[in-house]
């Protein structure tokens, strides 16, 4: 894979005048699509999925404070006006939640005054401890207000109150549960995307030993805590909302194929590698690397994955003996098949069945350009917000 | 990581070690305690020479390295800074603890509750199968909220005792001495951090002597002529 070919650059002022031209005109012709999308009744979410994920994402804040409530399937009219009171002193998390908070200066515009941003901090902590409040069973991380952060800054308190609560329980559940069993899980999914593309990578990061760890910042906090300009931050948020809740380990897996020369050259040992790759370096290509990873989602579904996924778990067992391996792997497979009732909330799981609906039409998925590509993801994700009977027609609206 | 100023420290001690003598030693020093005790600010400070502005929550494992030479040799000290917060600590940093040379246990003297869970960390190291050969030091952080402190030297002193480590309260802050100005040059978080080194260097077993509680050894700076391995006895430093 060599992703840096393919960035063109213009060569000379007339062309790059064109270019913009044409870029001019391709942003005004995105809002004007977007508007309708919004406009028709029902509004036309697959037409939002596939905005969000297409080049530019969804362009303005503006935008985006109508179009990704849409795409939690949040219905705007059903978001209260008044937010409840925060009892902050009776919160088991309020100490971490201050702590964190109060470190996440970097989160904020560099030129905003301080009594503005210290009172953007208080709402930040107010929205998680609401959310934390309302439902229980959610455990709060370090890393959860750098998601929280970033809906706050681009919707104001009312509305990213909302959308995180419905985001904490769908796509940012597995990582909130009282233990981190299942966000390794979702890491063990890294190693297995990389191997199946480009093997010479996999083989060099197994033989370092380097885990996934470095990665674990990225996956819980969709990039917030790793990536220093916030328009970035705002148009992977576009892209990851747009679609399945593993779409950040593609993702994830799609920077380290990246920068796969600069892996190579690397001292083949684990902390040269973890800080390595630990560096997110601040010029990506994003637009590129997000179509790349739509790419990968469709070529190597999770459901292909799950298998390796668990067992790269086992293997990771500190299990000396081949017997304990055998008995850690059977307990692992116990683990991992959780109950019935378990499997519905857990996304992963719901997505898996949800696969297993796309099949018939996934050949021709498969012929289809990038962007066809992921307009069909958008819709897979659907299913995790919706139920998966619901979203199979609205799959038979976009391929007719 | 995300501390753009520990990278280009980082770079450069990357770019200096390009041409490393053949088989440079490595010293790998994990670096553990409840979140906010000060654990990102104490290794920046050893690897960057400063207390950073700004810091953030450490998710996973940060990795800081700095290059030190003793006794004319180059050695590589690699710090694995950990996150603090207890949901991290089970499955996610095991596999940082594997060949752990040294490991630092830091709470906070202003957090009481700081103090409190280190016998958790103590066996969270013992899970994580680390032997009794690898030395152990006991660091309480934030000396320079002397007004505020919450646990004794003395408490201090007896909890390192019955661990047989080394106690030192330092301040990644204000790591110089006393807010009064009184003058002490010595930056006690590198002679810290260099003493765990030199140890390591040395493979001596560690030797405890057992001063008097409160006794305060003034910590000269190596190029003063004190070989900072013959503190390794002196349990208790001051800054
Ligand atoms: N006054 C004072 N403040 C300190 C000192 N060391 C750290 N701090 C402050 O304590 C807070 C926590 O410091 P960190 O280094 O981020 O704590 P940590 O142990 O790495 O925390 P986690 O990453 O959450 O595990 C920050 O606001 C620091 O500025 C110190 O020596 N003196
Ligand atoms: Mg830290």
């Amino acid at each position: 894979m060599n992703l840096r070919n393919s960035r063109s650059v213009g060569a000379c002022s007339l062309l790059n005048g064109i270019e913009k031209q044409d870029a001019d005109s391709r942003r005004k012709r995105k809002i004007a699509e977007i508007t309708q999308a919004l406009n028709t009744t029902p509004v036309d979410v697959a037409v939002l999925r596939r905005m969000a994920i297409s080049e530019g994402g969804l362009l303005t804040d503006e935008i985006r404070c109508k179009v990704w409530p849409r795409l939690l399937n949040i219905p705007v009219e059903s978001i209260p006006e008044q937010l409840e009171e925060v009892q902050r002193e009776n919160n088991k998390d309020y100490n971490q939640v201050l702590l964190d908070v109060q470190r996440s200066l970097r989160r904020f515009p560099p030129g905003m005054p301080d009594e503005q941003r210290e009172g953007l901090q208080e709402e930040l902590i107010d929205i998680i401890l609401r959310v934390l409040h309302k439902n229980p069973q959610l455990h709060y991380y370090q890393g959860y207000h750098d998601i929280v952060v970033t809906f706050l800054l681009v919707l104001g308190e009312c509305l990213a109150t909302a959308l995180v609560e419905k985001l904490s329980t769908h796509h940012l559940r597995d990582f909130m549960d009282p233990t981190m069993d299942n966000t390794k899980h979702i890491l063990n999914y890294l190693m297995p995307i990389i191997e199946r593309v480009n093997p010479d990578v996999y083989d060099f990061m197994q033989q370092a030993e380097v885990g996934t760890i470095f990665a674990l910042s990225w996956l819980i906090t969709w990039f917030g805590h790793v990536l220093a300009d916030f328009r970035h931050v705002v148009r992977l948020y576009d892209f990851f909302l747009a679609c399945h809740p593993l779409m950040p380990i593609y993702f994830a897996a799609v920077i380290v194929l990246y920068r796969e020369e600069e892996v190579l050259d690397c001292e083949c040992d684990m902390a040269m590698l973890h800080h390595l790759l630990s560096q997110i370096p601040q010029d990506l290509p994003y637009e590129t690397l997000i179509s790349r990873a739509g790419d990968l989602f469709v070529q190597f579904p999770p459901s292909e994955l799950a298998k390796e996924a668990t067992q790269q778990h086992s293997l990771e067992s500190p299990a000396s003996t081949s017997e304990d391996v055998q008995s850690a792997r059977r307990r692992r497979k116990e683990q991992l098949r959780p109950p019935q009732q378990q499997q519905q909330r857990n996304p992963v799981e719901v997505q898996r069945s949800a696969l297993a609906v796309v099949q018939p039409t996934a050949r021709r998925i498969m012929r289809l350009a990038v962007m066809g590509l992921t307009v069909a993801l958008g819709a897979a994700a659907l299913a995790m917000v919706n139920s998966a009977l619901e979203w199979a027609p609205k799959l038979d609206l976009l391929f007719p | 990581m995300t501390d753009a100023e520990s990278s280009l420290e980082f770079s450069t001690s990357l770019t200096s070690s390009l041409l490393p003598p053949p088989r440079t030693r490595i010293f790998k020093i994990i670096v553990i305690g409840d979140s906010g005790v000060g654990k990102t600010c104490l290794t920046y400070r050893f690897c960057a020479g400063k207390f950073p502005d700004k810091t953030e929550a450490t998710i996973g494992v940060d990795f800081r390295e700095k290059v030190i030479e003793i006794d004319g040799e180059k050695i590589k000290v690699q710090l694995w800074d950990t996150a603090g917060q207890e949901r991290f600590r089970k499955s996610m940093v095991q596999h940082y603890y594997r060949n752990v040379h040294a490991v630092v246990f830091v709470y906070d003297v202003t957090s009481a509750a700081s103090f409190r869970s280190l016998p958790a960390w103590i066996e969270e190291c013992r899970q994580h199968a680390l032997g009794q050969e690898v030395p152990r030091i006991l660091v309480g952080n934030k000396c320079d909220l002397r007004h505020a402190a919450q646990v004794s030297t003395e408490l201090a002193q007896q909890f390192a005792d019955a661990h047989s480590m080394p106690l030192f309260e330092t301040s990644a802050k204000n790591p110089h001495g006393a807010e009064d100005g009184s003058h002490n040059h010595s930056d006690h978080v590198e002679a810290i951090f260099m003493t765990v080194a030199h140890k390591l260097k040395s493979q001596k077993p560690l030797v405890l002597s057992q001063p008097a509680v409160g006794n305060t050894v003034t910590l000269r700076r190596q190029d003063e002529g004190e070989e900072p391995r013959a503190n390794w006895g002196c349990n208790c430093w001051r800054s």
